[in-house]
């Protein structure tokens, strides 16, 4: 037999193994340590979607009231029935033309019809909700980025999650303490502006009247039930005493200026030297502002702050003029009040309610000790399968034990290739505790087609064929076996990693690089091993098996 | 040296002692698991769990009555790892109340039993500390932050710090920076390692993944099986490894293991092996039909076995070295995972060759005779193929 094939396929043994060790050193650049392992924090958030199509409606309804007036097209009420669903009512059958001008202008692209009795129905179209959807995640999404880039944690990944993508995944490296952090991304930092609804009995000037300390007290102002277009919002103020109470007021139900109508925010100070944050708004809400503004002249509007479930009033100033787009917030902020405040609604306000709907935080200590456990177990399952080998199988032991040391570092260069295969060489692949298991299991599926082989080959032996035949059967009728065996295995492997979530999945994926990489070792590389030796030794008689 | 040299046991005389044996181990443990019900995780349920060390000795019953008198009443309270390290480790099932929101801050501070507010060095972050020591007269604003890197890199090391003369021992850190900790810090009596929270809707989501895994994976098997040698062999497999699963079940609610996402890939991984056993014995008993077709079917099982029995026992054996050296060295994260396969190999072993192989003969007793027809049908794989040119032409 010529040796060229064999030097070839030894030079290509050398190959991968070199290209292997390539993508597996540096192993602190290849390798990220899953935060198991490194210690950290994991976030998930859902984005509630249900409320972000409520607050497109409420925008869409402010506007449309706001346009009807302004044009002076007589109409009863605008209600929004549902999200995506706005109504408007009791309007004039004579200027039904000017009323669907209207509606096409500002609802182009919703369905839009008369239900009868002067009343009209517009409805949201699917595929614009689904935008509307889209684009609260985007949006979120990119707000917590720049939250995130604004705390100075290293290394964060945010990403889209789930099957719809309305998740958020957010991972801190090193952060133990998420406490603070969580408040920062969770806070919506939705700044409303809202006009008062002013009880009948209210008297005199309205910018003097102050509400009352208990819900049902404003509501009996109100004669027992409340408007239909009117809620209730609690305010913090700070009473002539010193101490601070509650409030309760009587505000619109549709907001003159939303969470996604900011374009900018700083902290500043206000003409006595108290720290404030002053705000700029996008044009189109500038417009509306200005309108609200004319029409509030001397009165109250409050300006809220929070989520779309607890809003709370942070101050309810008099207007004194015309607004456009510019104003200051005054609600008694200290100095770093006032930055953080400024801070969240520069970064932009979160347009939805958002969930922390998984949370994860594993000390760094307890992750050193993850690490360490798993490389002594790793080492002495790893040891203990080599002695073996090398007690029971003799020379041939060494065959085997180069096998699984080469597979190893195929499975390591496998998981630091991987970005690269992917396309995304700026991803790092992950190894977590789970992994680590992965890997440790892949020794004994890697040793177990090294056995199927050896005791083959030792059974053919026993049946008194020559060496160069016994090895050529065993590895021929193993083979069939170690195949079926490993694709047993990467069925299983397959499920857990399509239906497996984070550390699960790097256990599928550990589990199958180390299957596909031990069909290579235990089958090819050991063969070319035991064919070294025939070439060394062609009339051999007996084979240290 | 070799184990099992030529071996000639009758297993097969053995197939119905263990068939009812395994239907009994597999009722018992049904029983088990109805009477004990499984120990689900909060991956599952929903719900909070924490890894807190102390410093000294926990009293666990102290710690369940705290928070139960704070309302938090379905709590599993235990010690965990070593005695000797402190730890103690809460799980919250998901109650109304708490599914929005996560309560472990509440929880850390009802463990505290303070309701001294300055921050604990035990819990506090990095630029807290180093916020404090800012202050310190004698300390620059780069002292401050280089001795609270350095408090931190010890706590990393030490995990709990038992009072401030832990801190003071630390190379590096300055006298004044000990004054300025005693005034602004408090050393509470644990240290948190990890805490997860899991939303009632994630868990139930992964419930119905981790279904869909063990129900995908099988059937996958099966097909694959019933692709290679034929439909009820695939159906032998598939209940040998039901068998396993059952069986570890029983054992997994009897030793109150806690179900979790690794836990559903250990039993996977299990079901892996168990079917790797059985297609190689199956591959075997394939290959002597061929080669004796007039043998009668249950001798040729035995045969089957006896050959491949020194492969599976050493298989068997180095695989068990392997995750015991995981059950044993792994770490409490890892013990469950290990516990399923220390436990499962011996399981899994033991249904290939008394479960898988005896149910071929039952299922086959009546059309035993054309056995070598049905064996021998469509599916011939190429390596066998190549193998028998090898063995024509050798």
């Amino acid at each position: 037999m010529s040796n060229k094939p064999l030097v070839w396929k030894l030079a290509l043994i050398a190959g991968v193994t070199l290209v292997a060790a390539a993508f597996t050193f540096p192993p602190q650049d290849r390798i990220n340590l899953g935060l198991d392992l490194r210690g950290g924090s994991h976030i998930l958030m859902q984005v509630d979607l249900e409320s972000a199509v409520r607050y497109e409606t409420d925008r869409v309804q402010t506007t449309l009231g706001q346009v009807l007036k302004a044009d002076g097209i007589p109409h009863a009420a605008i209600v929004a029935t549902e999200p995506g669903t706005v109504e408007v009512r009791g309007t004039d059958p004579s200027r039904r033309a000017d009323l669907r001008e209207r509606l096409d202008r500002v609802v182009r692209s919703w369905d839009a019809d008369e239900i009868g009795g002067g009343n009209w129905r517009a409805t949201m179209p699917t595929d614009y909700r689904r935008a509307v959807e889209i684009e609260a995640v985007d949006r979120t999404l990119a707000t917590i980025r720049r939250r995130i880039d604004s705390l100075g944690v290293s290394e964060p990944v945010t990403s889209k999650a789930g099957i719809d993508g309305s998740r958020i995944l957010i991972q801190l490296p090193g952060v133990e303490d998420p406490g603070r952090i969580k408040d920062i991304l969770q806070d919506p930092a939705i700044l409303e502006w809202k006009a008062l609804t002013y009880p009948p009995s209210y008297g005199g000037d309205p910018g003097t009247w102050f509400p009352p300390a208990s819900r049902e007290e404003i509501v009996a102002q109100f004669g027992g039930a409340l408007p239909d277009d009117t809620e209730i919002y609690p305010g913090d103020v700070r009473l002539a005493d010193g101490t601070s109470g509650v409030v309760f007021w009587p505000l619109k139900r549709v907001s003159t200026v939303a969470g996604s109508d900011l374009r900018n925010a700083f902290r500043t100070s206000d003409e006595w030297g108290d720290a404030a944050v002053s705000f700029e708004l996008t044009q189109d809400a500038g417009r509306r502002f200005e309108a609200a503004t004319r029409e509030n002249l001397g009165r109250r509007m409050a300006i809220l702050l929070g989520g779309p479930t607890d809003k709370r009033v942070i101050t309810a100033p008099v207007i004194e003029g015309v607004i456009r787009d510019q104003g200051i917030i005054r609600g008694g902020f200290d100095v770093t009040e006032a930055e953080d405040l400024a801070l969240k609604l520069r970064s932009g306000s979160i347009p939805t309610d958002v969930h922390i709907i998984e949370e994860r935080t594993v000390g760094p200590s307890l992750g050193r000790d993850s690490i360490r456990a798993g490389l002594t177990s790793g080492l002495a399952g790893f040891l203990g399968v080599m002695l073996f080998m090398l007690v029971y199988y003799r020379r041939a032991g060494i065959n085997a034990v180069v096998a699984l040391l080469l597979n190893i570092v195929l499975v390591f260069g496998a998981l630091g290739a991987l970005p690269f295969l992917f396309g995304a060489s700026g991803v790092r692949a992950t190894l977590t505790l789970p992994g680590i298991a992965g890997l440790i299991l892949v020794i004994g599926m890697a040793v177990d087609s090294n056995v199927l082989v050896f005791e083959r080959i030792r059974e053919e032996l026993s049946l008194g064929k020559t060496v160069r035949s016994a090895v050529e059967q065993g590895f021929a009728k193993a083979f069939a076996t170690i195949f079926d065996t490993h694709v047993t295995t990467t069925v299983a492997a397959l499920f857990l990693g399509f239906y497996g979530t984070g550390p699960v999945r790097g256990f599928a994926v550990t589990l199958i690089i180390g299957l596909i990489a031990s069909m290579f070792t235990a089958v090819f590389v050991s063969r070319q091993l035991f064919e070294v030796v025939l070439h060394r030794h062609p009339t051999a008689e007996t084979l240290s098996i | 040296m070799r184990l099992f040299s030529n071996t000639h046991i009758d297993f097969m005389r053995l197939a119905r002692a263990c068939i009812a044996a395994s239907a009994i181990a597999v009722l018992a443990s049904v029983a088990v698991v109805v009477v004990r019900g499984l120990n689900m995780g909060i991956e599952f349920t929903g719900g909070t769990e924490l890894q807190v060390r102390y410093g000294d000795r926990p009293d666990v019953g102290a710690v369940r009555a705290a928070l139960a008198a704070a309302g938090m009443t379905s709590q599993v309270v235990t010690t965990i790892g070593d005695p000797a390290e402190h730890e103690v480790y809460i799980r919250l099932g998901s109650r109304e109340a708490d599914a929005r929101e996560n309560p472990t801050e509440r929880i850390l501070a009802i463990l505290r039993g303070t309701t001294d507010s300055r921050p604990d060095l035990n819990l506090a972050d990095e630029a807290t500390v180093a916020g404090l020591l800012a202050g310190a007269p004698g300390l620059s604003a780069e002292d401050a932050r280089r001795v609270a890197e350095a408090i931190l890199a010890a706590r990393r090391e030490q995990v709990i710090f038992r009072t401030l003369d832990d801190v003071a021992a630390i190379p590096g850190v300055p006298s004044a920076a000990i004054d300025a900790l005693a005034s602004g810090v408090t050393v509470g009596p644990l240290a948190l390692r990890s805490q997860s929270y899991i939303g009632p809707a994630v868990g139930k989501e992964l419930v119905t993944k981790a279904q869909l895994a063990v129900v995908g994976s099988m059937v996958g098997m099966l097909l694959y099986i019933w692709l290679r040698f034929q439909f009820q062999w695939g159906l032998a497999a598939v209940v040998a490894l039901l068998h396993d699963v059952l069986v570890m079940l029983g054992l997994f609610s009897l030793f109150r293991q806690e179900m979790s996402l690794p836990v559903v890939a250990a039993f996977l991984t299990l079901v892996g092996y168990s079917v790797n056993d059985t297609v190689v014995v199956f591959d075997r008993i394939r290959e002597l039909v061929k080669s004796q077709p007039s043998g009668d079917f249950p001798s040729v099982i035995n045969e089957a076995i006896n050959r491949t029995l020194s492969r599976t026992t050493i298989t068997s054996f180095l695989t068990w070295i392997v995750v015991l050296a995981l059950f044993l060295f792994g770490g409490e994260a890892l013990r469950p995972f290990s516990f399923v396969l220390v436990f499962g190999i011996i399981v899994g072993t033991y249904s290939s060759i008394f479960v898988a192989s005896p149910l071929l003969i039952l299922w086959r007793r009546a059309p035993a005779k054309r056995a070598g027809a049905a064996v021998s049908g469509d599916a011939k794989p190429q390596a066998e193929r190549r193998a028998r040119k090898v063995r024509t032409s050798g």
